[in-house]
């Protein structure tokens, strides 16, 4: 892996990549949230996303302005700098452990349904070519917290970090635009309870949250009120109990099921 | 190994990272103010990142930082409402920035590779999207009936 191969010579700190990383930010923050309409819903664009995509860009067959050492020095630092990161997330969680506390088995127990992630994805992402990148992209919905365990576990600039940057890249563009549309289109289909529809809205997203409870509480306008607080609530339970779920549940299935799939080749 | 010295250093020098970056993109917001709530979350991240190292159980830091995050901020911890008045100045986006910067710059030597994922990955994250929502909707419904909820 790669963090081994720095883990070889006495670290230095990098203070061009210090620099550089601080002027991507500012440019970020500087652009800042941008939002679009597409159809019936509303495309985003973030800072992160315009620091990724500038810095991807950024190497010598490009800008040329950093050198292959600087990207490989860059990469140890994505699993550090992201704890800061998991550390804002704790404190957003624990004002709210006692909702979390009441929520209730059936809250609780839909958080194995995120496993239809891996369950409907990995087919797919086998059939259309994809190795390693398979677990990355499939073994959850791929938001911040999935980027730092797979950072963790196997380096974002491995095959399994292609897999769940990809995916995150997409989530954060149209993730809201399409799970409107989709959860909208789910409820008005009448399969499930507005309750159910609501805790399935709870992906661990705010704005996915958002777009999904919303357009299901207007499909069912008679149910919004349900549809809204059982969402919140869910997407809650998921931001809490996603973290240890995915590094203990996910990423080993993931891992065998990859292996069924492709017959132990992978 | 980073040793634990360097550690600390590149905590604090991405905690200045990200306040500039709070600062930029959230002008109403004191810088001061966020400084204090960024100093309580490198705290958090150090305290974790030191305890994935000693404790004698393979779990990586973050899950650590995240326990320490949740735990602090409990409402029946001590002191939490302190913690969480000043954590709330750093914006949840403006941490993930300087983190993507510095994915991007990684993971800009192997962009070829990256763009070999194309339009595949679009169709892999429609479905990872899809099969959420439906996992929890179908366990959710199961469950709901079970307890004689509907």
């Amino acid at each position: 892996m790669a963090e081994n191969e720095v883990v070889e010579r006495e670290f230095e700190h990098n203070w061009k990549l210090y620099g550089i990383v601080l002027i991507l930010t500012i440019i970020g923050e500087l652009i800042g949230v941008r939002t679009f309409q597409v159809g019936p819903g509303t495309a985003l664009l973030l800072p992160m996303l315009y620091a990724l995509v500038i810095g991807m860009f950024l190497g010598p067959k490009f800008v040329k302005v950093v050198s292959e050492k600087d990207m490989s020095d860059a990469s140890p630092l994505i699993v550090l700098s992201v704890l800061i990161l998991v550390a804002k997330l704790g404190t957003t969680i624990g004002p709210n452990v006692p909702q979390l506390i009441g929520a209730g088995p059936a809250l609780l127990m839909q958080e194995f349904g995120n496993l239809g992630t891996l369950i409907l994805a990995m087919p797919v992402a086998v059939l259309l070519g994809f190795k390693r990148e398979a677990i990355g992209a499939t073994f959850s919905n791929a938001r911040e917290g999935a980027l730092a365990i797979i950072g963790d576990v196997y380096g974002l600039d491995s095959p399994e970090g292609r897999g769940v940057l990809g995916v995150y890249i997409c989530g954060t563009i149209f993730g809201a635009i399409y799970n409107g549309i989709m959860s909208g289109f789910i409820a008005s289909l009448n399969i499930f309870h507005p309750m159910a529809i609501g805790m399935a809205s709870g992906v661990g997203s705010a704005s996915m949250m958002s777009a999904a409870g919303g357009a299901a509480a207007a499909a069912i306008p008679e149910a919004a009120d349900t549809i809204l607080t059982f969402a919140a609530a869910s997407n809650l339970v998921t931001s809490a109990t996603g973290l240890y779920m995915m590094i203990f549940i996910s990423i080993p299935l993931a891992n065998l099921y990859l292996r069924i799939l492709t017959g132990g080749r992978e | 190994m980073i040793r634990p010295i360097h550690a600390i250093q590149i905590f604090l020098i991405v905690a200045v990272i990200t306040l500039v970056g709070n600062w930029v993109g959230m002008q109403q917001i004191n810088p001061v103010d966020a400084a204090l709530g960024m100093l309580i979350l490198v705290a958090m991240v150090m305290a974790g990142w030191w305890l994935a190292r000693v404790l004698p159980v393979p779990f990586p830091p973050i899950v650590f930082v995240s326990l320490l995050g949740i735990l602090l901020t409990m409402p029946w911890t001590p002191g939490s409402e302190w913690i969480v008045s000043h954590t709330t100045q750093v914006n949840f986006l403006a941490t993930t920035t300087p983190v993507l910067a510095f994915a991007g710059i990684s993971i800009g030597k192997d962009l070829d590779k990256f763009a070999e994922l194309g339009w595949r990955i679009i169709v892999v994250a429609l479905v990872v999207f899809t099969g959420t929502f439906l996992g929890s909707a179908v366990i959710a419904q199961a469950m709901l009936r079970l307890t004689g909820q509907i």
